[in-house]
């Protein structure tokens, strides 16, 4: 059982033969070869010029009035502060975060019902692979003028057809119900990354393991919960941390589909803060930014700690 | 939109070597703004999709015409960044609005009270440039082009219900009414599309009602004070404009909410409503489907007195030479070929625009020439929209407003932006 | 965190891989019926991924008047291409696919090469630790958001003569770093190291051992690292809009950009440009997808 579960905790003993070469957990070389550094160096400074430097520049404007050009002066903590009572951006935090779990959830449930559809024994079984990960080669902007057109028009006239009043006008107009449309069209271009990540998990559980459940009789829905789930669980954490990330910066698809609206009511943080660009908000917006970074990686710690103490229960 | 072979292709065949992809990089990081052959190249930014055409053939005229500058078009830079960059173009030909007059305001932007053109603008049309905001000692703004919107209505239509223009509120009422009892839906909404309701129902309900630019004059006076016990503020003086706006939707389509601007023109041009809260850009995307459709132009009136009518101006196209531009002689040149009377009018004539002179011919296209005397006569104002920071989303507070959100609590929320911004800038 | 718990996870999947192989004919000897029930329901399932491609093509493929009836689905008869054309010469479609090409493979291999040797100096010296902060130093940048860097970027791009396609490439390598190291990381944790030793003993330098040994190795990794790599680049519109400043060196999102303007009421030519930019990278991967399936499944996780 060990040695197959891809489970997310390094408590667990390692499988023979799998770490015992690590130079430093085995002590055997103590001493770094002077080319490590020469291998590690390059992405380092690059990272820190390109990424680092830039980060910490756009963090200090964050203590300014600057619009993004000309002189500034220091205000201090006062973004800050205006920041936790300006509704526009706590409501754009409410969105995004709610847009991100709701979507989360769905990534996972469709990829893993379609990851366990497609390693079973199905007729076209490589076509049908291939076509579910087509919508993660297409850009986010353009598949959501595609979708828009589809809600705006297509949509309505089935609402029509049907008689349904809800339906007759685009779900993208109502204010409450835009937030829906913008999960589907982000979860229809997330499932395939999610969805690979599964089929790998899945393919790594050898066949026997069913096949002596079977013999003990154990039902389908038993086999799911009692097999496939705890041995797939080290990818659902994976999937989840890295959806999240994605959905939390949600930008692209939201401007091509609904640009905020109705009103603001999918209005995203990475919309609001890009703002800052074109409203001459600059310095203000970089606040908003500091502390959306922090909460980010707040939320992906929070999210291994807990998984990885579910993982250590199991 | 019509195909224009060259205007993208020009500066390529000369620098990028398709195929060679390692040269392409290289002739990226050469390809500055080297003179060519004793001729100086010097950028131009213009970005209006819909005319990006006719400017690439004032180009090829411009650079033919004499040897000493060479022009070359920018359609797609983000013009923030150029200037965050320090490589602004050399000129640009570009709408002025609150979010350029920031960069004017810190001096970005060069002096051009000499050029020839500077002493013949019209001195109210100047006042729109210093409405936004001002430099000390500069003219930094030319005012090239002035497009004027108001209600586009159906000629045919009019006629048919022997309905007349309306001038006071209460007629364009009875207006919308006779339409709704003819089964015609009176007014065409675009609701999808924010900023439709914005520069139309917004403004026009607003910029009709009493002077936007002193309002907002207040505004930035009052700045951190703005709220609702403020001299002015939007929970007072927009809140019956507001209610009107929002009346106009018993008279729009029903499907508003979901049309877009590229539809309202389809639905205009094949005559499915009588008229359409939209500038004179609509009118050329409407011919593209209906070339025989009889529009015209009239304000929406806001008040029970004809004196009233103002029409909603905006600078649609405005010169300026950066400050940090090396070549502002050979820009100043081209500007000077832009500011040509002949160049400035057969522009403004085709595309539906007023002149910035105070020679300026009329405009004789029968779809705008009724706004003419009220352009004439300096009753208009400037988009009160477009003098709202972009920072607060005013376009989807209106578009909420528009769709059944609260008038109230939404003005509150807009007093409280407001105020939020003055206290941290 | 004394471990780098992310990458723990995905060790098991790297090292199982072969297992696909050797399980497949064993399954299908015992319990061979084909479920069509499964089948069916997938079947259904993946009209929705190609109604929204369907209606793609169907539009671009109508005339003005076609376009503006309202029904995405019906026949565009008669066919009209013109619309290709003139999407094509607005965009000057070769030029700026070739410069997207040529951004795109410059981030491919920039993100490869560096974040492999970056990710086995990692790995190697994870006791070491400069080598593991590294670690983590690089990982948060993945939930670092881009305007926070991206006026720094526009300036110090433009300073050193980088706001060019180069510039952009150069930028998409560094932000695909983050998750690119997180891979290759996972999936270096789970090569036995007998085969380094052994190259070691004769006599290899470590420099030797990674280009001629572990490089190779790395292979299923690379491919899903470069395919991360060629997506993210391949259809960013904000790096090249704000860094490039010459637009005649301006990629494909870019330039479409042109039809998403607001003052465009052709929806035909807007498909059109949609096909345009979606079919470089889905026709890339009808001919690749054998081996990019494989790839993932094989490297694991991604």
């Amino acid at each position: 059982m060990a040695s197959v579960a891809p489970a997310p905790s390094t408590a667990r003993p390692a499988p023979a033969g799998e770490r015992k070469g690590i130079p430093g957990r085995s002590g055997k070389f103590n001493r770094v070869d002077p080319v490590f550094y020469a291998f590690l160096l390059p992405a380092l400074v690059l990272f820190t010029i390109a990424i680092t430097v830039p980060a910490i520049t756009g963090i200090v404007y964050s203590f300014t009035n600057s619009i993004g050009f000309g002189e500034s002066e220091f205000i201090g903590f006062l973004n800050y502060a205006v920041l936790f009572s300006d509704p526009a951006v706590l409501s754009s935090y409410g969105f995004t975060l709610g847009f991100s779990v709701v979507t989360v959830v769905l990534v996972n449930l469709i990829a893993f019902f379609l990851a366990l559809g497609l390693t079973s024994r199905i007729r076209f079984r490589n076509a049908l692979r291939s076509t579910f990960v087509i919508p993660m080669v297409v850009s986010g902007i353009i598949i959501a003028y595609v979708f828009q057109y589809l809600f705006s028009n297509s949509l309505p006239q089935l609402g029509q057809a049907i008689s349904n009043p809800v339906l007759s006008q685009s779900i993208l107009a109502n204010a409450d119900l835009a937030w829906i449309g913008v999960v589907l069209v982000t979860a229809w271009q997330a499932v395939p990354s999610a969805l690979l990540i599964y089929i790998a998990g899945l393919l790594s559980i050898p066949g026997d393991v069913y096949e002596a459940a079977q013999i003990d009789g154990a039902s389908g829905r038993q086999r799911l919960w009692s097999i496939t789930l705890p041995l797939v669980a080290g990818y659902i954490v994976i999937n989840v941390i890295v959806g999240f990330k994605n959905f939390i910066n949600s930008y692209d698809i939201i401007v091509g589909l609904t640009n905020g609206g109705p009103g603001t009511a999918t209005r995203s943080v990475a919309m609001t803060i890009f703002t800052g660009f074109t409203g001459g908000d600059y310095a203000y917006q970089m606040a908003n930014a500091a502390i959306f970074f922090l909460i980010a990686i707040a939320i992906a710690v929070l999210q291994l700690r807990v998984t990885r103490g579910r993982a250590a229960i199991r | 939109m019509t195909a224009s072979p060259h205007f993208l292709n020009r500066p390529v065949s000369r620098r990028a070597v398709l195929g060679g992809l390692g040269a392409l990089g290289v002739t990226g990081l050469l390809a500055g703004c080297a003179p060519s052959g004793g001729r100086t190249d010097i950028t131009f930014f213009m970005s209006k999709t819909e005319v990006l055409e006719h400017f690439t053939e004032l180009i090829s005229e411009f650079n033919s015409s004499q040897s000493n500058v060479r022009v070359i078009l920018d359609s797609s830079s983000n013009i923030a960044a150029t200037f965050v960059r320090g490589n602004p173009p050399d000129i640009a030909c570009f709408t002025y609005n609150l979010e350029m007059a920031r960069f004017m305001e810190r001096g970005a932007l060069s002096d051009l009270s000499d050029v020839s053109i500077a002493s013949q603008i019209r001195p109210e049309v100047q006042e729109l440039v210093d409405q936004y905001a001002t430099y000390p000692g500069r003219t930094s703004v030319i005012p090239w082009s002035v497009t004027a919107a108001a209600v586009i209505y159906n000629q045919d239509i009019f006629e048919e219900q022997g309905l007349e223009v309306p001038r006071t509120w209460t007629e364009f009422t009875e207006v919308c009414e006779a339409l709704v009892a003819a089964g015609i839906t009176p007014i065409y909404g675009t609701y999808r599309d924010p900023w439709t309701i914005a520069q139309g129902h917004f403004d026009y309900t607003v910029g009709g009602s009493f002077d936007t630019a002193e309002f907002f004059e207040k505004m930035k006076e009052q700045g951190p004070q703005v709220g609702i016990d403020s001299s002015v503020s939007f929970q007072k003086d927009f809140f019956e404009p507001m209610e009107r706006m929002v009346q106009l939707n018993e008279w729009s389509n029903q499907n508003a909410a979901s049309r877009g601007y590229g539809e309202g023109n389809f639905a205009m041009g094949a005559g499915e409503a009588a008229m359409y809260m939209q500038g004179p850009w609509a009118l050329t995307e409407i011919e593209k489907t209906a070339p025989d459709a009889r529009l015209g132009n009239f304000p929406l009136p806001m008040t029970d007195d004809p004196d009233d009518l103002r029409v909603r101006v905006n600078l649609d196209l405005a010169l300026w030479i950066p400050e940090e531009s090396q070549k502002k002689d050979a820009a100043r040149e081209f500007l000077e070929f832009l500011t040509k009377p002949e160049v400035q009018d057969t522009y403004n004539q085709q595309f539906l625009a007023f002149g910035t002179r105070q020679d300026a011919p009329p405009q004789e296209d029968p779809r705008v020439a009724e706004l003419q005397s009220f352009y004439d006569e300096g009753r208009f104002y400037q988009g009160p929209s477009k003098a709202i920071p972009l920072t607060i989303p005013a376009e989807g507070y209106i578009q909420a407003m528009m769709t059944g959100s609260s008038i109230e609590g939404t003005l509150r929320t807009m007093d409280n932006d407001w105020r939020r911004l003055a206290v941290r800038s | 965190m004394s471990t780098p718990t992310i990458t723990t996870v995905a060790e098991p999947a790297a090292q199982r891989a072969p297992d696909e192989k050797s399980r497949r004919p064993r399954r299908k000897v015992g319990q061979e019926r084909t479920s069509w029930g499964a089948t069916i329901l997938l079947l259904l399932a993946a009209v929705t991924v190609i109604v929204p491609l369907y209606v793609t093509v169907m539009m671009s493929l109508k005339t003005d008047a076609q376009a503006v009836d309202g029904n995405a689905f019906s026949l565009p008869l008669p066919l009209d291409f013109s619309t290709f054309a003139r999407a094509w010469e607005l965009t000057d479609f070769p030029r700026a696919f070739g410069v997207s090409v040529f951004v795109s493979a410059v981030a491919v291999a920039g993100t490869v090469i560096l974040s492999a040797l970056a990710s086995y100096a990692i790995v190697r010296n994870w006791s070491h630790r400069l080598f593991r902060w590294s670690f983590f130093y690089l990982l948060a940048a993945m939930f670092l958001p881009f305007p926070v860097v991206a006026l720094a970027q526009i300036k110090m791009t433009g300073t050193v003569g980088l706001d060019n396609p180069l510039g952009v490439a150069f930028l998409h390598i560094m932000f695909q770093m983050s998750f690119s190291i997180l891979l290759f990381t996972a999936f270096l944790r789970s090569l036995p190291e007998e085969l380094e030793e052994s190259a070691r003993l004769d006599g290899a330098t470590t420099g030797q051992t990674f280009w001629r040994l572990v490089f190779p190795l790395l292979a299923p990794m690379s491919a899903t690292v470069a395919i991360f790599a060629f997506l993210a680049s391949w259809n960013d519109f904000m790096m090249p809009s704000l860094i490039t400043s010459d637009p005649a060196l301006q990629t494909l999102p870019v330039v479409q950009s042109l039809f998403q303007d607001q003052f465009t009421a052709n929806y035909n030519v807007a498909f059109a440009s949609y096909l345009m930019a979606m079919a470089p990278a889905i026709v890339v991967y009808l001919f690749t997808q054998r081996w990019v399936l494989s790839g993932v499944t094989q490297g694991a996780i991604k």
